[in-house]
C-alpha cells in the first residue's frame, strides 16, 4: 500500500516548460542572475534554462551568467518536480518585472 | 546604470567609548625613550593632566600676552623662547616665567638640549610644574610628541571578535559565541597568519583616519579553544603566529546558515561596519558544518587586498558581461 502511494506521488511529478524573453535593458547580468537563482532555489523542482542549445541549471549563478542573455534573448525554461508550475510562474514574474531594474 | 553597487552600513554595538586620561607622568613613562625626555625638575607636577593632545610654544605668553593662551597643551621652550628669556633682565625674566608656570599648563619641555638656569628651575619647583629636557630639535620634537599624544588620546572601544593579520590585511572576525570563531582563527594561524587578539579586541581610532586593533594586556598571546582550554599561541605555534597590533581592514561576521535569510552571492554591493565613526568593509559568511571557514576568510582577505588596489572582481566581471550582451544585441 505504502509503495503504491509513493509510486502515485512520483507519477504526479510535473514536467513543464516555457519560452521567456529577457526584457530588462542590461540583460541577465550578475544581479538579475542572483535574483533568478534565489527564486529558483526556493523550489524543490529541478529547473533548467536553455539558450541557443546550451542548457544549464537555473540554480547556478555562474551558469546563468554564462548564457550571456542580453535584452531580447529567448530563454527556454524547463521545470521538473512537484512545484514546477509555481516555480515557472514566479520566474516569469521576475523576468516580467525587469528584475526591478530600468 | 542600474548595476551600480548598493552601499549599506552596519554600526557597531560597542558603546563604551572612552577617551583616556593622560597625566604628565604617564606620558613621560610611555614616551621618554622615543622623545629622549629627561626630567629636570618639578617632580610634583607629574600628576597633572595633559588636556589637549598637542603642543604649544608659549612665546606670546612669555611676552605677557595671555589672551588665547593654549594652557591645556604641553608647552615647549625652543631656541626662540629661550633666547627671548635670555634677553630680558633677570627680575623681568623671573616674573614672566613665574606667570607662565602659574597658568594651568601640564608641563614644560626645553628642547635642543638646553638647561633651565637655576633661578628659573627654582620657580618651576615652587609652582609644581614638571620640566623635561630633550636634545631633539624643536620641530622634530613637536612632530613626534604630537603623534605620541594623538595615540594616547585616541578613543578606544572593545569589540567582541578575534583579530587576525592575513597577508597584511587586518581582519576582525565577529560572530555569536559558539559559531566557531576560535576554530577558524586556529585554522588561519595554522596557515601561517598571525593572531592579534582572540575573542575580545581593543580597537583604537587613530585621528579618525584608521582603526588600530590590539589585544587586552591580560589575554595577549592566548586563546581559548573549546575542548582544549587556554593555549599560549606563542608556545604552541611560535613567535611568528602573533602580532601586537594591526590596522582593521576588513570585518567578517560569521552567521549560522539557518539564521541567514539572504546571502550575498555576487559581491557587487558594498557593506560597511562602523567602529568609532570609521567605516570598514564588511562581509557576512554563512557557517555550516563542513565548510572551511578559515579558507573562506583567507580568500575574503585577499579579495579585499585586490579591492585596495582598485580591482573589484565582481564589478569588473559584471561590466564585462554587460558589454558582451550589449555587443550581441546590436
Amino acid at each position: 500500500m505504502g509503495l503504491l502511494n509513493r509510486r502515485s506521488a512520483a507519477d504526479s511529478v510535473e514536467k513543464l516548460e516555457k519560452e521567456m524573453t529577457i526584457i530588462n535593458r542590461l540583460g541577465l547580468h550578475a544581479r538579475p542572475a542572483a535574483m533568478f537563482v534565489r527564486v529558483a532555489s526556493r523550489h524543490r523542482c529541478d529547473i533548467w534554462v536553455a539558450k541557443e542549445g546550451e542548457e544549464i541549471s537555473g540554480k547556478s549563478i555562474m551558469g546563468l551568467m554564462m548564457l550571456a542573455a542580453g535584452q531580447g534573448s529567448k530563454l527556454h525554461i524547463r521545470a521538473e518536480g512537484p512545484d514546477a508550475a509555481q516555480a515557472l510562474q514566479e520566474i516569469e514574474q521576475l523576468i516580467q518585472s525587469r528584475f526591478n531594474e530600468d | 546604470m542600474s548595476s551600480e553597487p548598493a552601499v549599506q552600513t552596519i554600526t557597531s554595538g560597542a558603546q563604551r567609548t572612552n577617551v583616556p586620561v593622560v597625566t604628565v607622568g604617564a606620558f613621560y613613562e610611555r614616551h621618554a625613550k622615543k622623545l629622549q625626555l629627561k626630567l629636570e625638575g618639578g617632580r610634583g607636577g607629574l600628576e597633572r593632566r595633559i588636556r589637549e593632545p598637542t603642543i604649544n610654544r608659549p612665546g606670546l605668553a612669555l611676552a605677557g600676552f595671555y589672551a588665547y593662551f593654549a594652557e591645556k597643551r604641553v608647552q615647549v621652550l625652543g631656541a626662540a623662547e629661550q633666547s627671548y628669556l635670555k634677553n630680558l633682565t633677570r627680575p623681568q625674566r623671573r616674573r614672566r616665567f613665574r606667570a607662565l608656570c602659574q597658568a594651568k599648563i601640564p608641563c614644560l619641555v626645553v628642547s635642543r638640549g638646553f638647561h633651565l638656569p637655576p633661578d628659573l628651575l627654582a620657580i618651576v619647583e615652587e609652582a609644581g610644574v614638571a620640566v623635561f629636557r630633550t636634545p631633539m630639535i624643536t620641530m622634530k620634537f613637536i612632530n613626534a610628541a604630537t603623534i605620541a599624544l594623538e595615540y594616547d588620546f585616541s578613543p578606544t572601544v572593545t569589540e567582541f571578535g578575534s583579530m587576525v593579520d592575513i597577508l597584511g590585511i587586518g581582519v576582525l572576525i565577529r560572530g555569536a559565541s559558539g559559531v566557531g570563531k576560535s576554530e577558524c582563527v586556529l585554522g588561519l594561524i595554522e596557515r601561517g597568519y598571525s593572531l592579534v587578539s582572540d575573542d575580545v579586541t581593543r580597537v583604537k581610532s587613530l585621528e579618525g583616519r584608521e582603526l588600530m586593533a590590539t589585544a587586552p594586556d591580560v589575554t595577549r598571546y592566548h586563546m581559548e579553544v573549546r575542548g582544549i582550554g587556554i593555549i599560549n599561541v606563542v608556545s604552541v605555534f611560535g613567535i611568528g603566529a602573533i602580532r601586537i597590533e594591526k590596522r582593521v581592514d576588513l570585518v567578517v561576521t560569521l552567521k549560522d546558515w539557518q539564521e541567514l535569510e539572504e546571502v550575498d552571492r555576487i559581491g557587487l554591493d558594498r557593506e560597511f561596519y562602523e567602529i568609532l565613526k570609521i567605516q570598514v568593509p564588511h562581509i557576512t559568511i554563512p557557517v555550516r558544518p563542513g565548510r572551511d571557514i578559515a579558507r573562506l576568510i583567507e580568500v575574503a582577505a585577499m579579495d579585499q587586498k585586490l579591492k585596495g588596489l582598485g580591482l573589484n572582481s565582481a564589478l569588473e566581471f559584471n561590466n564585462k558581461l554587460i558589454s558582451l550582451m550589449e555587443a550581441q544585441g546590436s
